[in-house]
């Protein structure tokens, strides 16, 4: 008795340590699950965005084509003021990408550099590069951002619209 | 440590922080796209050299194209004892164009061949080609208002290291017209080196014969 009395003892302290193992383990599982679910992604209110001019002049690159004629890109650039709602964010932490979706006529890409409020960086059409990352202090950022855009000139006869747009990723 | 902080999330706890979730959602959701619109403001260029032409530098440098008026001659001296033997007499140029401005290779001989080359660009797809023609007056006079007749001079066309057919190739004048002399397609860069020869199968009376052939290049 005495012997299966402590055998019980043990059997239920095991079984106690088992039960707070399950839990510990599930609070890890759970932990885990909850730092690999995907960021949610949201479009940043840009209507206070303004570009300084009315539309980007699109250049050849090289003005005579090569040989082979694969040189064909065409080249404008456009200095816009950016300026993004990020009140819905304030007082946390964020990223913020620069998103150019695909789009007709055919790949487009872009660069910019920027006064320092955002990074400069570089994307091809239907992709999308970080441009901050950080506390949001206030409930606008602003920043002026100079473009250079370049697309394929044989894809375009005739002037076309180019959007894009910024986007958080919250935690 | 687990158990608490669950407890502020019990039923109306959680009720409350997806409420929160969803207003949150809501004003979030006024995000919109930029657009800039694009605009081809300079997308038909055209360039045409035959003889000298102007680039800043070699295309793969970098070069840009410019005007040349310069006006090159091909030209022929016919020894008495061979005038109308039928053997072509070749003629030789004072153009000194003998690199492409493409990458500056060698690509004509001279004072043999004259450089003709060229491009035309365009915006949107491959359209039909560029074509050059001549403008070919009727004949070659001298002082004294003889003639030879502009079908008497014909050329042959090649490219150091060059294969394939030639964008501008071997032909002989039409005397009085205009006459189609090569094509380009968009967005290429064509060239080729022409080499003149009077065909000398005729007796003119002695003299210096001169003409002007215009050439043109005429984008769609």
């Amino acid at each position: 008795m005495k012997f299966s009395g402590a055998r019980t003892e043990i059997d239920a302290r095991s079984r106690a340590r088992a039960k707070r193992s399950a839990f510990f383990l599930a609070c890890a599982l759970s932990i885990i699950r909850a730092s690999a679910a995907p960021a949610k992604t949201i479009t940043i209110d840009d209507s206070g965005t303004q570009s300084l001019e009315p539309s980007v002049s699109l250049r050849w690159k090289s003005p005579a084509p090569s040989r082979a004629g694969p040189d064909n890109l065409m080249v404008g650039t456009t200095t816009i003021r950016v300026r993004i709602n990020v009140m819905p964010w304030l007082r946390r932490t964020g990223r913020i990408y620069l998103n150019l979706p695909a789009q007709p006529p055919g790949p487009i890409a872009a660069s910019w550099t920027t006064q320092g409020r955002f990074l400069p960086g570089q994307l091809q059409s239907g992709n999308r590069v970080l441009v901050y990352a950080g506390p949001i202090a206030s409930p606008f950022m602003e920043d002026v951002l100079t473009f250079r855009f370049s697309v394929d000139g044989t894809l375009i006869r005739r002037s076309f619209p180019v959007s894009f747009h910024f986007e958080m990723d919250e935690d | 440590m687990m158990h608490a902080t669950l407890p502020p999330y019990g039923r109306n706890g959680l009720r409350r922080a997806l409420i929160g979730a969803a207003l949150f959602g809501a004003a979030s959701g006024s995000g919109s796209a930029y657009t800039v619109n694009l605009s081809p403001a300079a997308p038909l260029t055209v360039y045409l050299q035959v003889g000298v032409g102007s680039f800043t530098n070699d295309y793969i440098n970098g070069g840009q194209p410019g005007n040349n008026t310069a006006i090159n001659t091909v030209s022929a001296t016919v020894a008495a004892s061979v005038v109308g033997n039928g053997t072509a007499q070749p003629m030789t140029t004072n153009s000194t164009a003998a690199q492409s401005y493409y990458d500056g290779f060698t690509f004509c001989s001279v004072p043999g061949q004259i450089y003709i080359g060229g491009f035309y660009r365009t915006a949107g797809g491959t359209t039909a080609a560029a074509k050059v023609t001549a403008t070919v007056p009727a004949a070659l006079t001298d002082s004294a208002g003889d003639t030879i007749p502009f079908s008497k001079i014909a050329w042959t066309s090649s490219g150091n290291a060059d294969s394939g057919a030639e964008p501008f190739p071997a032909g002989t004048f039409t005397s009085g017209g205009a006459q189609s002399v090569g094509s380009m397609s968009s967005n290429t860069w064509n060239e080729s080196c022409w080499t003149f020869s009077y065909l000398n199968n005729t007796v003119p009376p002695a003299g210096t014969f001169t003409g002007l052939v215009r050439y043109t290049l005429s984008a769609p």
